[in-house]
């Protein structure tokens, strides 16, 4: 093929509408306001893993959309989430990324958030329990009552993870959101509690769907040097892709030669509760999560975008709560091998969406992004982004190849955000 | 109910509180306010603070630093505008150079604790 002038580079490509996207969806701020609006103040978002505040008054900080989150467990053993906003005059409330609030704080007491700034404090049902020298200043106007914190919805499940919505009333429950989906997973991540072993965090200038789309194809197999020449067989290429409603993804099993691998041993006695020996499954939620069961290590992915062109990407691996040290150790093994941030795959993924990150930056000519291979479904078919920009389209009322018309002119009939 | 000995009268220098445990597990301040000793629980009755770590004596009366609640731990009477409750204590008594405290059981305050909502109504309330 020869190469191409401006005005063919920018006609349009030969492949039907659902087929390509436009690279504004990954690079206009504008369209980044509106999905943080859209889409992420909305949706169910699993912000850690109930391991990671195994005791009462343990606490994580995060956030999503922008908005500051607080995730801490009771002494009721319950885990609540709150805005991490002082109801005074807004200061942050906890600084600290994890810890307990069972000790005191300096100007604070035990088992309460404390504001630092004027030392208003809450509990950890997020009721106001202090207000420093309130009927002073306040006389009978204003009293603890009315200035507890934001509380969020907050619920533990599909293996133990906190999920927490920004959205007081979602119009989809937790269960109709992800169920469906994580059926291939549950009686394995549910059968006995999990936890983390293993969490890194990486902040990559790239759009943060450029990284689910390419949890979502596996295409790029091609750029992996291990999975090519140890995984590409008659199995591999059978393995299909199956679409969800609310724009989810789930790749089915095949069994993984692990003995084919220089270096890598069989996970079958490892094998996750329920799970056949060395068998896979890969679970990819709208619109930035992705859970990965390789027999014996659950991986788990959760993007937090920052801007058009800014990503953070944390990673978790899970093994079981009563693993031995000597089974842990080989989880660990099991799981950095391939997904540490020294493993076998990371790097190379996170080398890809950096490069498309380059291309995308804010401000660059808009260009087209191919998504139009069909494969019957099966493992280098590129359904799993067509179906995801599918649902985006839907909830941000954008068609992705032309991000600034509406969707639902060209989609009459169907009602914009997301369906049922 | 019994005497028991908690410390040696030495062991808590003038205007300081320590704390100390007797019969394997009850935790006891004393706390040493110049003119005597007084044995109280080691919890703030406002909000759980540690008195031998934010409460500090002067002219017999013992403050807990967070939010300025007092009292006069000879007489036990509240202290200043801002103390809402008793402090509550054992008997206390010196002999022999010990500090003996009778004890019969744990002297616990009571906390209020918020009820829980379930879910559906919370989120329901406007
Ligand atoms: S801003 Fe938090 S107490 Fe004033
Ligand atoms: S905790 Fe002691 S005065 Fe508030
Ligand atoms: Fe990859």
């Amino acid at each position: 093929m020869p190469a191409r002038n401006h005005s063919q580079w920018l006609a349009k490509p030969k492949l039907e509408g659902g087929e390509w996207i436009d690279s504004r969806v990954y690079s206009d701020q504008n369209v980044f306001d509106d999905e943080m609006e859209r889409i992420f103040k909305k949706v169910w978002i699993p912000v850690c893993h109930e391991s990671e505040l195994p005791k009462p008054y343990d606490f994580r900080t995060t956030s999503i959309a922008g908005e500051p989150i607080i995730i801490a467990r009771g002494p009721d053993n319950e885990v609540r989430a709150f805005l991490n906003v002082c109801p005074h005059r807004g200061m942050l409330l906890e600084r600290r990324p994890s810890g307990s609030f069972l000790e005191g704080q300096p100007s604070g007491n035990p088992k309460r958030i404390t504001c630092m700034f004027h030392a208003w404090q809450f509990d950890m049902k997020g009721s106001c329990v202090y207000v420093a020298r309130e009927k002073e200043g306040y006389q009978d106007r204003l009293c603890k009552e009315d200035v507890g914190l934001r509380r969020l919805r907050c619920e533990v499940k599909f293996g133990g993870f906190v999920w927490v919505s920004l959205d007081d009333n979602p119009k989809i429950s937790l269960e109709d959101w992800a169920g469906e989906p994580f059926d291939c997973l549950r009686k394995s991540i549910d059968a006995e509690p999990l936890e983390v072993f293993h969490y890194h965090k990486a902040i990559i200038d790239t759009n943060y769907k450029l990284w689910h789309d390419t949890n979502s194809e596996f295409y790029h197999d091609f750029m992996h040097y291990h999975n090519r020449v140890t995984g590409f067989n008659d199995a591999y290429f059978a393995r299909k892709n199956f679409a969800f409603k609310h724009g989810h993804v789930v790749v089915g099993t095949f069994e993984v030669n692990y003995e084919n691998y220089e270096g890598f041993e069989s996970r079958g006695a490892l094998s996750f509760p329920h799970l056949p020996p060395n068998q896979w499954y890969m679970v990819d939620l709208f619109p930035g999560m992705n859970f990965n069961l390789r027999g014996s290590a659950l991986r788990c992915d959760v993007v937090t975008p920052l801007g058009p062109d800014k990503v953070m990407i944390e990673f978790r691996g899970l093994g079981l709560k009563r693993d031995t040290p000597e089974e842990r150790e080989t989880r660990i093994n099991h799981h950095n091998s391939i997904w540490g941030p020294f493993g076998r795959n990371l790097h190379e993924d996170l080398i890809g969406v950096a490069g498309q990150g380059t291309t995308m930056r804010p401000h660059t000519e808009p260009r087209q992004i191919l998504h139009g291979r069909h494969e019957n479904q099966t493992i280098h078919d590129e359904i799993g982004m067509r179906h995801y920009y599918d649902e985006w389209g839907r909830w941000m009322d954008r068609l992705p190849n032309d991000p600034d018309q509406p969707w639902h002119e060209r989609n009459p009939g169907e009602s914009a955000e997301a369906a049922e | 109910m019994s005497w028991k000995k908690v410390c040696k009268a030495t062991d808590v220098a003038p205007n300081t509180l320590k704390k100390f445990w007797i019969d394997g597990g009850i935790p006891i301040v004393i706390a040493n306010y110049g003119s005597g000793f007084a044995a109280i629980p080691p919890m703030c009755p406002h909000m759980e603070e540690p008195l031998e770590i934010s409460g500090v004596i002067s002219n017999c009366v013992l403050t807990c630093t967070k939010h300025l609640w007092a009292w006069n731990l000879a007489t036990l009477e509240q202290h200043g505008t801002e103390t809402e409750k008793d402090i509550k204590s054992y008997q206390c008594k010196e002999e022999n150079g010990d500090i003996l405290a009778l004890v019969e059981e744990e002297i616990v305050y009571e906390f209020d604790d918020e009820d829980d909502m379930d879910d559906d109504s919370f989120f329901a309330k406007s």
